[in-house]
């Protein structure tokens, strides 16, 4: 019964956290200085067509109204109409977002399986060389910034090897049926293969890090000295109790990095002109594109929050502790 | 009379500490009989944990077994290969932690763990070890029922009746209890007591109860091992050792602790002082700073004296035994060491 | 029951000011990275303090070769500039030694803030508790609800682009991971004997804050801030790459930004890119390091 109540108050404060990141969202995006719609008006409008394009998009009314109406509109979905391309931004956000989701969970799978194995590996050989060797390794690969590693392995891969493309999802004149035809082309993992690279490289740090320092901790515990003394393999020792016990908390840090790693897209869909969410909050916020920048930074807020849930859930479930209280 | 299961001879276990060794166990002898209960017992810090962990092989990182035999069944497992080894743990050889809590694995099921032994140390098949775990849980008086439990989801006495389970697993000849009572309170110490005591007459298995309670052994011990700093001060039946106890160490216990049944006998006198640091062990007998009944003497190293067939003291003056055992029960004897 | 803590309180005498905040700081100088760290830090700030005598050049200045062309994408060491030119004509190794001055600055004082605002609000919530922590703890949620990299990104676009609103834009999302951990420190601090003897004697609460809990918080605020650093100057780097930098202040971001744009890669100019990078990964890492001996004194379980 305690269950429910936990679960009530965690859901409770999603939706505080919910309402104030979308009101922080409204007034970042309306006290700034300046008119918002200065950049679209064109300085041969007579004041009867500003004050039209004004009203056509609400900005003529008192804030508090137009925070109210702002409340109506997302709760129906509506996150009003992009300035630059005159489409809706829901429209073109979730045009983007599978291309975002896809680089971020492709490179978070490959920066996770690599982590685990390689912090699982590293516990075991702890002391030795190799650990010695790889720990300042591995933090320095989280001292990068995303976006040079980007520069770099594109410098060398595309620009001067040649085996990869520079930018963008697919080579020009290609055309696909749909999106599954797309993500499963050749053409399509070419383009993926860099800025993967690039996020995977960056990411691998973090579970390889959690995983190594909680294998150490668990390795010490009196159930993996109880499970050598009875006798059973060193595999099933190190594998089905030390990592498993271990695994716990980097599996609910898969969900927060993915949260996370989002926000890195920022950078790295840039470098790669990958049209996904984060080159499009760029680009709308350099263009002065304030409901597109809106809608784009409302849906990666959106993932996160969820995601930190998940997270919470993620340890309930996985853990008995918790989940058999 | 028959040759013992365990016969441990002039054990030694040292720990690697930066560049010192520290022997935690220096020479160490006791027999275990076939079908007893014999009881380790000491302060903390006297090795007795570490000589039970020698006795599976299974001992920290930074420890060694440095010399001594561990005859066992015939073999000596100081020196057997591993795999011989690994091939005894459990199914000859079971353990009782002294944490349960922390000694059964958080995130699986009781059953997943005792099928785990069953099926990988016992060659059962799925069947065989869910029917073996009910008649585990029936002899240690659980409720089948839950078996699916987690062992966060037993009480403290519960979970320790799941480690006996657990121990008695694979029908082993011997099994170590580390401390197996300390953790619960005394009623629940006795419920455990009593029943490892009944399944020990019952299947005629031997075990080696460590503990620093001398009321836990006398309670169902046949037999005692004393040990204090590293070494064995004193080994014979329990009459011998806590009736009739011939070092001055076994003495000073005895008066240190009330007995299981709750009866205060008397004052408990402590004694006084801390055991050596085993880094660097004082020359000669080692209770020596804290013996009252000290004498030059005892500043060399002490024989191994017979004071009866099978109860050998570590000590120079065991021979006066009888007298010193009389000065040792007047509390004002150990009020002012020497 | 509460603890009898026979431990003393750190900072109950005063000797000397410089030593106390030493001992207080217990600067891990026994691991070798942490040295290294520490020997990286001091480096970067006698560059970024002397960078007017260290560098070569005007770094904004465009430059001209002898012979009175423009000097652009020059190779290192071409016509005397040691690291070579940027397409514009300018010294790339007069740009990296004054990009070490913004680096320090933002990181400094980003660090400053993020352990200062995170520190405080750890120490209110936790030792006030009740509603007061219900509050602070709520805000912290929410922080973490807010995605950091955007949010700095449009408020550095709103705002005028400087130093400055980068620094603030962290500061309001950043100080949330410090709260959490100093609260949670001063919860087990409160419970502490001497704490404890301090209330039932009468001592306000603030003095009891300022004497018996903040030195004890002190190496924690400490440790999140060195964090802070590294994450203050990647997120400058990147806030400047993508084109909302101070426009005015020369950073390995900005240089980052100038090389991508002007088609350094497909140039193979590695002389121009590469060094602004591997400068911020020296000094990032620097503080892991730190970071790292530091937690092997705070929290020396997770040590090997």
């Amino acid at each position: 019964m305690g269950n429910f109540k936990a679960v009530g108050s965690r859901l409770l404060q999603l939706a505080l956290v919910l309402w104030a990141v979308v009101t922080i969202l409204f007034l970042m995006f309306r006290l700034m200085p300046g008119n918002p719609m200065a950049a679209y008006i064109d300085p041969t409008f007579t004041l009867e067509q500003q004050q039209q394009l004004m009203a056509q998009f609400g900005l003529d009314k008192p804030l508090w109204q137009q925070y109210l109406i702002y409340l109506g509109n997302l709760l129906q979905g509506n996150l009003g109409q992009s300035f630059r391309y005159r489409v809706p931004v829901g429209e073109r956000i979730f045009e983007l977002l599978p291309n975002t989701l896809i680089l971020t969970f492709s490179s978070l799978i490959i920066a996770y399986v690599f982590g685990i194995l390689a912090g699982a590996y590293l516990a075991w050989k702890r002391g030795s060389w190799v650990e010695q060797a790889a720990i300042p390794m591995v933090l320095t690969t989280r001292a990068m910034p995303e976006f040079w590693l980007g520069m770099v392995l594109l410098a060398i891969f595309s620009f001067s090897l040649g085996w990869f493309p520079a930018g963008g999802t697919r080579n020009p004149g290609n055309e696909y049926s749909g999106l599954l035809d797309l993500y499963t082309s050749r053409d399509f993992l070419a383009h993926l293969a860099l800025p993967a690279a690039t996020l995977a490289i960056y990411s691998q740090g973090l579970p390889l890090l959690l995983m190594r320092s909680n294998m150490l901790d668990v390795m010490k515990e009196d159930f993996v000295t109880m499970a050598r003394i009875k006798g059973l393999s060193n595999w099933t020792v190190v594998v089905r109790h030390a990592a498993r016990n271990a695994l716990l908390p980097v599996m609910t840090s898969f969900a927060i990095a993915v949260g996370y790693q989002l926000q890195g897209n920022v950078v790295v869909e840039s470098v790669f002109s990958w049209p996904g969410l984060g080159r499009e909050l760029v680009n709308a916020v350099a263009a002065s594109d304030y409901p597109l920048a809106q809608g784009a930074f409302l849906m990666i807020a959106l993932v996160v929050i969820f995601m930190n849930l998940l997270a919470d859930l993620l340890y309930a479930f996985l853990d008995p502790r918790i989940s058999h209280a | 009379m028959t040759e013992p299961l365990l016969s441990v001879r002039d054990l030694r276990v040292s720990y690697q500490v930066g560049r010192n060794f520290v022997h935690a166990v220096d020479g160490a002898s006791f027999d275990v009989p076939r079908g007893s209960i014999t009881g380790l017992v000491g302060e903390s810090g006297c090795g007795k944990t570490t000589v039970a962990r020698a006795l599976t092989r299974v001992i920290a990182e930074n420890a060694t077994i440095s010399g001594g035999q561990i005859m066992f069944d015939g073999k000596d497992l100081a020196k057997i290969p591993e795999k011989e080894m690994n091939a005894l743990r459990w199914r000859d050889i079971a353990f009782v932690p002294q944490s349960a809590m922390n000694s059964l694995d958080p995130v699986y099921t009781v059953e997943y763990q005792l099928g785990e032994v069953l099926r990988r140390r016992g060659g059962m098949n799925r069947k065989q070890a869910r029917a073996r775990s009910e008649e585990l849980f029936e002899m240690v008086g659980i409720d089948r029922g839950r078996l699916a439990d987690y062992p966060h989801q037993f009480s403290g006495g519960m979970r320790q009746r799941v480690a006996i389970a657990l121990a008695l697993a694979l029908d082993p000849k011997l099994i170590i209890a580390d401390e197996p009572v300390t953790a619960l309170d005394v009623i629940v110490q006795r419920q455990i007591l009593d029943q490892l005591k009944e399944l020990q007459t019952r299947l005629g298995i031997s075990v080696i109860l460590v503990t620093h309670d001398i009321s836990v052994v006398a309670y169902i011990c046949d037999r005692t091992v004393v040990m204090y700093a590293g070494k064995v001060a004193e080994s014979g039946t329990m009459h011998q050792t806590l009736t009739a106890p011939s070092h001055p160490y076994s003495m000073g216990l005895r008066n240190a602790f009330p007995d299981l049944q709750g009866a205060a006998s008397g004052v408990l006198t402590p004694i006084e002082g801390a055991p050596p640091n085993l880094a660097n062990p004082p020359a000669g007998c080692r209770f020596k700073p804290r013996c009252p009944f000290a004498l030059d003497i005892c500043g060399s190293e002490p024989p191994v004296i017979d004071v009866a067939p099978g109860h050998p003291v570590l000590c120079h003056r065991a021979k006066e035994s009888a007298s010193l055992r009389i000065e040792a029960a007047k509390t004002e004897t150990w009020m002012a060491p020497a | 029951m509460p603890e009898i803590a026979v431990q003393k309180p750190i900072g109950i005498k005063r000797p000397n000011i410089l030593a106390r905040l030493f001992r207080a700081l217990r600067l891990p100088t026994n691991d070798p990275f942490a040295v290294a760290g520490l020997l990286i830090y001091l480096i970067f700030i006698v560059t970024a303090i002397f960078a007017d005598s260290i560098a070569t050049h005007d770094p904004t200045e465009i430059l001209y070769t002898p012979a009175y062309d423009l000097a652009a994408d020059l190779r290192p060491g071409q016509d005397g500039f040691i690291m070579g030119t940027t397409s514009l004509g300018r010294d790339i190794f007069s740009q990296l030694v004054y990009g070490s001055r913004s680096a320090l600055l933002i990181g400094v004082t980003a660090a400053f803030m993020v352990a200062l605002i995170g520190s405080i609000i750890g120490l209110v919530a936790g030792y006030f508790g009740k509603w007061v922590d219900a509050v602070l703890m709520r805000l912290a949620d929410i922080a973490f609800g807010i995605p950091f990299l955007p949010f700095v990104i449009v408020l550095a676009a709103f705002l005028k682009p400087s130093i400055w609103n980068v620094v603030i834009a962290m500061a309001l999302v950043l100080w949330r991971d410090t709260a959490r951990v100093i609260r949670s420190q001063v919860l087990t601090l409160r419970t502490r004997g001497y704490v404890e003897a301090a209330r039932v004697a009468g001592s306000s609460d603030f003095k009891i804050i300022l004497r018996h809990i903040a030195p004890n918080i002190l190496p924690l605020s400490f440790l999140y801030g060195s964090i802070a650093i590294g994450w203050a100057i990647l997120t400058e780097a990147s806030i400047s790459f993508l084109g909302f930098g101070d426009p005015d202040s020369i950073s390995w971001g900005y240089m980052l930004q100038d090389a991508f744009a002007s088609q350094a890669l497909a140039k193979q100019a590695f002389y121009w890119f590469v060094p602004p990078g591997i400068c911020i990964i020296l000094v990032v890492s620097a503080g892991f390091f730190i970071t790292r001996g530091y937690e092997n004194i705070l929290f020396p379980k997770l040590g090997r």
